[in-house]
Protein backbone atom coordinates (compact mmCIF):
# COMPACT_ATOMS: atom_id res chain seq x y z
CA UNK A 1 0.00 0.00 0.00
CA UNK A 2 1.35 3.43 -0.96
CA UNK A 3 0.72 6.78 0.63
CA UNK A 4 -2.67 7.18 2.28
CA UNK A 5 -4.95 10.20 2.24
CA UNK A 6 -7.37 10.18 5.15
CA UNK A 7 -10.36 12.47 5.61
CA UNK A 8 -13.42 12.60 7.86
CA UNK A 9 -13.91 11.12 11.29
CA UNK A 10 -15.54 8.25 13.13
CA UNK A 11 -18.06 10.56 14.76
CA UNK A 12 -21.76 9.80 14.41
CA UNK A 13 -23.19 10.84 11.01
CA UNK A 14 -19.67 11.07 9.56
CA UNK A 15 -17.34 8.64 7.83
CA UNK A 16 -13.60 8.15 7.56
CA UNK A 17 -12.27 7.85 4.03
CA UNK A 18 -8.86 6.36 3.25
CA UNK A 19 -7.65 6.80 -0.29
CA UNK A 20 -4.54 5.05 -1.59
CA UNK A 21 -2.84 3.65 -4.68
CA UNK A 22 -2.60 -0.10 -5.27
CA UNK A 23 -1.88 -2.25 -8.30
CA UNK A 24 -5.45 -3.52 -8.23
CA UNK A 25 -8.02 -0.91 -7.07
CA UNK A 26 -10.46 -2.05 -4.40
CA UNK A 27 -13.38 -0.46 -2.61
CA UNK A 28 -14.03 -1.50 0.97
CA UNK A 29 -17.10 -0.26 2.81
CA UNK A 30 -17.57 -0.86 6.50
CA UNK A 31 -20.89 0.66 7.47
CA UNK A 32 -23.28 0.58 10.40
CA UNK A 33 -26.12 0.42 7.87
CA UNK A 34 -24.68 -2.47 5.85
CA UNK A 35 -27.86 -4.21 4.74
CA UNK A 36 -29.64 -1.11 3.57
CA UNK A 37 -26.84 1.01 2.18
CA UNK A 38 -23.64 -0.99 1.48
CA UNK A 39 -24.28 -1.33 -2.24
CA UNK A 40 -25.52 2.24 -2.50
CA UNK A 41 -22.30 3.57 -0.92
CA UNK A 42 -20.15 1.43 -3.25
CA UNK A 43 -22.02 2.89 -6.23
CA UNK A 44 -21.61 6.42 -4.85
CA UNK A 45 -17.84 5.89 -4.49
CA UNK A 46 -17.50 4.35 -7.93
CA UNK A 47 -19.46 7.18 -9.55
CA UNK A 48 -17.38 9.83 -7.77
CA UNK A 49 -14.07 8.18 -8.69
CA UNK A 50 -15.22 7.91 -12.29
CA UNK A 51 -16.34 11.55 -12.44
CA UNK A 52 -12.93 12.60 -11.12
CA UNK A 53 -10.99 10.20 -13.40
CA UNK A 54 -9.56 8.49 -10.33
CA UNK A 55 -10.70 4.93 -10.93
CA UNK A 56 -7.14 3.69 -10.44
CA UNK A 57 -7.34 4.50 -6.71
CA UNK A 58 -8.49 2.30 -3.84
CA UNK A 59 -10.90 3.51 -1.19
CA UNK A 60 -11.73 2.28 2.29
CA UNK A 61 -14.71 3.83 4.04
CA UNK A 62 -15.64 3.42 7.69
CA UNK A 63 -19.16 4.79 7.74
CA UNK A 64 -20.97 5.92 10.87
CA UNK A 65 -24.24 6.80 9.19
CA UNK A 66 -23.06 9.64 6.95
CA UNK A 67 -25.45 11.00 4.34
CA UNK A 68 -24.50 10.85 0.66
CA UNK A 69 -23.32 14.45 0.48
CA UNK A 70 -20.96 13.88 3.42
CA UNK A 71 -19.49 10.67 2.01
CA UNK A 72 -18.95 12.33 -1.35
CA UNK A 73 -17.46 15.46 0.24
CA UNK A 74 -15.03 13.40 2.33
CA UNK A 75 -13.99 11.44 -0.78
CA UNK A 76 -13.59 14.57 -2.93
CA UNK A 77 -11.47 16.14 -0.21
CA UNK A 78 -9.22 13.07 -0.13
CA UNK A 79 -8.96 13.10 -3.94
CA UNK A 80 -7.99 16.78 -3.86
CA UNK A 81 -5.25 16.01 -1.34
CA UNK A 82 -4.04 13.16 -3.56
CA UNK A 83 -3.96 15.50 -6.58
CA UNK A 84 -2.06 18.16 -4.65
CA UNK A 85 0.45 15.54 -3.50
CA UNK A 86 0.83 14.13 -7.02
CA UNK A 87 1.46 17.60 -8.42
CA UNK A 88 4.27 18.08 -5.96
CA UNK B 1 -34.83 39.68 8.29
CA UNK B 2 -34.19 37.10 10.99
CA UNK B 3 -34.27 36.98 14.77
CA UNK B 4 -31.82 34.13 15.36
CA UNK B 5 -28.61 33.39 13.46
CA UNK B 6 -27.28 29.97 14.48
CA UNK B 7 -23.62 29.14 13.84
CA UNK B 8 -23.07 25.59 12.57
CA UNK B 9 -19.46 24.30 12.37
CA UNK B 10 -18.99 23.35 8.73
CA UNK B 11 -16.87 20.30 9.50
CA UNK B 12 -19.45 18.47 11.62
CA UNK B 13 -21.89 16.40 9.53
CA UNK B 14 -23.98 15.63 12.62
CA UNK B 15 -24.64 19.34 13.12
CA UNK B 16 -24.98 20.09 9.42
CA UNK B 17 -27.69 17.53 8.76
CA UNK B 18 -29.70 18.91 11.68
CA UNK B 19 -29.05 22.55 10.79
CA UNK B 20 -32.61 23.24 9.73
CA UNK B 21 -34.39 21.46 12.57
CA UNK B 22 -33.41 23.90 15.32
CA UNK B 23 -35.91 26.51 14.03
CA UNK B 24 -33.35 29.30 13.70
CA UNK B 25 -34.48 31.98 11.28
CA UNK B 26 -31.00 31.86 9.74
CA UNK B 27 -28.08 29.48 9.88
CA UNK B 28 -24.43 30.40 9.37
CA UNK B 29 -22.19 27.55 8.23
CA UNK B 30 -18.89 28.41 9.82
CA UNK B 31 -15.60 27.92 8.01
CA UNK B 32 -13.80 30.31 10.36
CA UNK B 33 -13.34 30.15 14.13
CA UNK B 34 -15.13 26.87 14.84
CA UNK B 35 -13.04 24.93 12.32
CA UNK B 36 -9.48 23.91 13.22
CA UNK B 37 -6.78 24.97 10.76
CA UNK B 38 -6.04 21.39 9.73
CA UNK B 39 -9.74 20.77 9.03
CA UNK B 40 -10.47 23.81 6.88
CA UNK B 41 -9.81 22.00 3.62
CA UNK B 42 -12.29 19.26 4.43
CA UNK B 43 -14.80 21.74 5.83
CA UNK B 44 -14.96 23.53 2.48
CA UNK B 45 -15.87 20.31 0.68
CA UNK B 46 -18.42 19.40 3.31
CA UNK B 47 -20.05 22.84 3.25
CA UNK B 48 -20.19 22.82 -0.53
CA UNK B 49 -21.68 19.32 -0.63
CA UNK B 50 -24.23 20.21 2.02
CA UNK B 51 -25.29 23.41 0.31
CA UNK B 52 -25.56 21.81 -3.10
CA UNK B 53 -27.22 18.53 -2.23
CA UNK B 54 -28.88 18.62 1.18
CA UNK B 55 -32.56 19.69 1.15
CA UNK B 56 -32.89 23.33 2.13
CA UNK B 57 -35.00 24.30 5.12
CA UNK B 58 -36.85 27.56 5.47
CA UNK B 59 -33.98 29.29 7.30
CA UNK B 60 -31.83 31.81 5.48
CA UNK B 61 -28.46 30.20 4.80
CA UNK B 62 -25.17 32.03 5.13
CA UNK B 63 -21.52 30.97 5.19
CA UNK B 64 -18.89 32.61 7.39
CA UNK B 65 -15.62 32.57 5.50
CA UNK B 66 -12.03 33.17 6.52
CA UNK B 67 -10.34 36.49 5.84
CA UNK B 68 -6.70 35.39 5.66
CA UNK B 69 -5.76 35.89 2.02
CA UNK B 70 -5.18 32.28 0.89
CA UNK B 71 -8.12 30.90 2.84
CA UNK B 72 -10.34 33.73 1.62
CA UNK B 73 -9.64 32.78 -1.99
CA UNK B 74 -10.13 29.08 -1.30
CA UNK B 75 -13.39 29.68 0.58
CA UNK B 76 -14.75 31.89 -2.19
CA UNK B 77 -13.72 29.42 -4.89
CA UNK B 78 -15.57 26.67 -3.05
CA UNK B 79 -18.71 28.82 -2.87
CA UNK B 80 -18.83 29.50 -6.60
CA UNK B 81 -22.23 28.42 -8.01
CA UNK B 82 -23.40 27.32 -4.57
CA UNK B 83 -26.90 28.43 -3.54
CA UNK B 84 -26.62 30.64 -0.44
CA UNK B 85 -28.35 33.76 0.82
CA UNK B 86 -25.11 35.48 1.62
CA UNK B 87 -21.62 35.48 3.06
CA UNK B 88 -20.74 36.47 6.60
CA UNK B 89 -17.49 38.41 6.45
CA UNK B 90 -15.59 38.55 9.75
CA UNK B 91 -13.18 41.25 10.85
CA UNK B 92 -14.86 43.72 8.51
CA UNK B 93 -13.01 46.98 7.92
CA UNK B 94 -12.73 49.10 4.78
CA UNK B 95 -9.37 47.45 4.05
CA UNK B 96 -10.90 44.00 4.48
CA UNK B 97 -13.83 45.00 2.31
CA UNK B 98 -11.53 46.02 -0.55
CA UNK B 99 -9.61 42.74 -0.28
CA UNK B 100 -12.87 40.77 -0.29
CA UNK B 101 -14.25 42.66 -3.30
CA UNK B 102 -11.08 42.06 -5.31
CA UNK B 103 -11.15 38.32 -4.73
CA UNK B 104 -14.94 37.99 -5.05
CA UNK B 105 -14.96 39.79 -8.39
CA UNK B 106 -12.07 37.75 -9.79
CA UNK B 107 -13.75 34.49 -8.77
CA UNK B 108 -17.24 35.61 -9.76
CA UNK B 109 -18.96 35.41 -6.38
CA UNK B 110 -21.76 37.96 -6.12
CA UNK B 111 -23.99 37.62 -3.07
CA UNK B 112 -25.26 39.58 -0.09
CA UNK B 113 -22.83 40.29 2.74
CA UNK B 114 -23.29 40.49 6.47
CA UNK B 115 -20.16 41.92 8.03
CA UNK B 116 -18.89 41.28 11.53
CA UNK B 117 -17.49 44.39 13.16
CA UNK B 118 -15.15 43.32 15.92
CA UNK B 119 -12.09 45.56 15.85
CA UNK B 120 -11.59 49.16 17.01
CA UNK B 121 -10.76 50.11 13.40
CA UNK B 122 -14.20 49.00 12.26
CA UNK B 123 -15.94 51.25 14.76
CA UNK B 124 -14.33 54.31 13.21
CA UNK B 125 -15.54 53.18 9.78
CA UNK B 126 -19.08 52.04 10.56
CA UNK B 127 -20.82 54.72 8.54
CA UNK B 128 -18.76 53.99 5.43
CA UNK B 129 -19.13 50.23 5.88
CA UNK B 130 -22.90 50.46 6.25
CA UNK B 131 -23.03 52.31 2.93
CA UNK B 132 -21.26 49.57 0.93
CA UNK B 133 -23.24 47.47 -1.51
CA UNK B 134 -24.17 44.63 -1.04
CA UNK B 135 -23.67 44.79 2.74
CA UNK B 136 -27.12 43.96 4.13
CA UNK B 137 -26.31 43.86 7.81
CA UNK B 138 -23.69 44.19 10.52
CA UNK B 139 -23.02 41.75 13.34
CA UNK B 140 -21.47 43.11 16.51
CA UNK B 141 -18.55 40.79 17.28
CA UNK B 142 -18.50 41.34 21.01
CA UNK B 143 -15.95 38.76 22.09
CA UNK B 144 -13.12 39.93 19.83
CA UNK B 145 -13.97 43.54 20.49
CA UNK B 146 -13.78 43.29 24.28
CA UNK B 147 -10.48 41.44 23.91
CA UNK B 148 -9.14 44.29 21.79
CA UNK B 149 -10.39 46.73 24.43
CA UNK B 150 -8.68 44.69 27.14
CA UNK B 151 -11.88 44.04 29.02
CA UNK B 152 -14.39 41.17 29.32
CA UNK B 153 -18.08 40.57 28.71
CA UNK B 154 -20.35 41.13 31.67
CA UNK B 155 -23.98 40.36 32.24
CA UNK B 156 -24.65 44.07 32.75
CA UNK B 157 -23.24 44.68 29.28
CA UNK B 158 -21.83 48.11 30.08
CA UNK B 159 -18.65 47.35 28.11
CA UNK B 160 -20.79 46.96 24.97
CA UNK B 161 -23.20 49.83 25.58
CA UNK B 162 -21.40 52.22 23.24
CA UNK B 163 -20.49 49.63 20.55
CA UNK B 164 -24.09 48.39 20.46
CA UNK B 165 -25.33 51.95 20.07
CA UNK B 166 -22.81 52.66 17.32
CA UNK B 167 -23.67 49.52 15.34
CA UNK B 168 -27.39 50.13 15.62
CA UNK B 169 -27.01 53.78 14.64
CA UNK B 170 -25.01 52.92 11.51
CA UNK B 171 -27.44 50.18 10.54
CA UNK B 172 -30.46 52.41 11.06
CA UNK B 173 -28.86 55.17 8.98
CA UNK B 174 -28.27 52.83 6.06
CA UNK B 175 -31.38 50.69 6.41
CA UNK B 176 -29.51 47.45 7.02
CA UNK B 177 -29.87 44.73 9.66
CA UNK B 178 -28.31 45.11 13.11
CA UNK B 179 -27.40 41.74 14.58
CA UNK B 180 -26.15 41.30 18.12
CA UNK B 181 -23.15 39.34 19.33
CA UNK B 182 -23.76 35.85 20.74
CA UNK B 183 -23.83 35.13 24.45
CA UNK B 184 -21.15 32.51 24.87
CA UNK B 185 -22.25 30.58 27.93
CA UNK B 186 -25.31 28.36 28.03
CA UNK B 187 -27.01 29.62 31.19
CA UNK B 188 -30.54 30.64 30.33
CA UNK B 189 -30.96 33.51 32.78
CA UNK B 190 -27.88 35.39 31.61
CA UNK B 191 -28.74 34.77 27.98
CA UNK B 192 -32.17 36.31 28.54
CA UNK B 193 -30.53 39.37 30.09
CA UNK B 194 -28.13 39.68 27.17
CA UNK B 195 -30.98 39.40 24.67
CA UNK B 196 -32.69 42.25 26.52
CA UNK B 197 -29.63 44.41 25.86
CA UNK B 198 -30.00 43.66 22.15
CA UNK B 199 -33.70 44.39 22.24
CA UNK B 200 -33.21 47.65 24.14
CA UNK B 201 -30.86 48.85 21.42
CA UNK B 202 -33.30 47.85 18.69
CA UNK B 203 -31.27 45.03 17.19
CA UNK B 204 -33.12 42.98 14.58
CA UNK B 205 -31.46 39.69 15.41
CA UNK B 206 -28.92 37.94 17.58
CA UNK B 207 -26.36 35.25 16.95
CA UNK B 208 -26.55 31.86 18.66
CA UNK B 209 -23.72 29.43 19.24
CA UNK B 210 -25.89 26.58 20.52
CA UNK B 211 -29.27 25.31 19.30
CA UNK B 212 -30.72 25.70 22.83
CA UNK B 213 -30.29 29.46 22.51
CA UNK B 214 -32.51 29.71 19.44
CA UNK B 215 -36.01 29.51 20.99
CA UNK B 216 -35.10 32.06 23.67
CA UNK B 217 -33.82 34.50 21.05
CA UNK B 218 -36.81 33.97 18.77
CA UNK B 219 -39.25 34.56 21.59
CA UNK B 220 -37.50 37.61 23.02
CA UNK B 221 -37.05 39.31 19.63
CA UNK B 222 -40.65 38.74 18.56
CA UNK B 223 -43.34 41.32 19.27
CA UNK B 224 -45.28 40.43 22.40
CA UNK B 225 -48.97 39.57 22.22
CA UNK B 226 -49.74 42.81 24.06
CA UNK B 227 -47.72 44.92 21.62
CA UNK B 228 -49.36 43.21 18.64
CA UNK B 229 -52.81 43.85 20.07
CA UNK B 230 -52.00 47.50 20.78
CA UNK B 231 -50.45 47.98 17.33
CA UNK B 232 -53.51 46.48 15.67
CA UNK B 233 -55.81 48.84 17.54
CA UNK B 234 -53.61 51.84 16.70
CA UNK B 235 -53.71 51.01 13.00
CA UNK B 236 -57.44 50.26 13.06
CA UNK B 237 -58.25 53.56 14.75
CA UNK B 238 -56.02 55.45 12.32
CA UNK B 239 -57.75 53.80 9.37
CA UNK B 240 -61.18 54.52 10.85
CA UNK B 241 -60.56 58.15 11.79
CA UNK B 242 -57.98 58.97 9.07
CA UNK B 243 -56.37 61.04 11.80
CA UNK B 244 -52.60 61.26 12.33
CA UNK B 245 -53.07 62.36 15.91
CA UNK B 246 -55.44 60.76 18.37
CA UNK B 247 -55.52 59.16 21.81
CA UNK B 248 -55.78 55.47 22.63
CA UNK B 249 -55.75 53.98 26.12
CA UNK B 250 -54.74 57.38 27.43
CA UNK B 251 -51.70 57.58 25.16
CA UNK B 252 -51.28 60.19 22.47
CA UNK B 253 -50.73 58.53 19.11
CA UNK B 254 -48.91 60.44 16.41
CA UNK B 255 -46.84 59.68 13.32
CA UNK B 256 -43.86 57.87 14.93
CA UNK B 257 -46.13 55.76 17.15
CA UNK B 258 -48.23 54.83 14.12
CA UNK B 259 -45.08 53.92 12.19
CA UNK B 260 -43.93 51.69 15.06
CA UNK B 261 -47.35 50.05 15.20
CA UNK B 262 -47.18 49.23 11.50
CA UNK B 263 -43.65 47.87 11.93
CA UNK B 264 -44.81 45.71 14.84
CA UNK B 265 -47.61 44.24 12.71
CA UNK B 266 -45.23 43.66 9.80
CA UNK B 267 -42.79 41.86 12.09
CA UNK B 268 -45.59 39.82 13.66
CA UNK B 269 -46.79 38.84 10.19
CA UNK B 270 -43.27 37.87 9.12
CA UNK B 271 -42.89 35.54 12.09
CA UNK B 272 -46.36 34.03 11.81
CA UNK B 273 -47.67 35.70 14.96
CA UNK B 274 -50.44 37.82 13.51
CA UNK B 275 -52.93 35.04 12.90
CA UNK B 276 -52.35 33.74 16.40
CA UNK B 277 -53.08 37.17 17.83
CA UNK B 278 -56.25 37.55 15.77
CA UNK B 279 -57.57 34.18 16.89
CA UNK B 280 -56.99 35.07 20.51
CA UNK B 281 -58.95 38.25 20.18
CA UNK B 282 -61.76 36.97 18.00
Amino acid sequence: MGKQFITGSLESSDCMVTLYETTTPVIEVDTIVHEAFHDHIVTLINDTLKAENMEHLSVRIQDKGALDYAIKARLLSAIEQYKDDSNG
Amino acid sequence: MARSYLFIPANEPRMLQNAYVFEADAIILDLEDSVAIEEKHEARFLARGFLRHHPRGSAKTYVRINTESDWLKQDLSMLEHVPIDGIVLPKLTLKMWNTYKKHAESIGVDTDIIGIVETPDAFFELDALGDKTPIKGLILGGEDLVSALKTTRSIEGRELLYPRSMVKMACARHGILAIDTPWTTLDETNLKTDIKHARTHGFDGKCAIHPNQVPLINEALSPSKESIDFARRVVEKHETTKSMRFSLDGQMIDKPVLARAKETLAKASRYGLLKEGLNENS
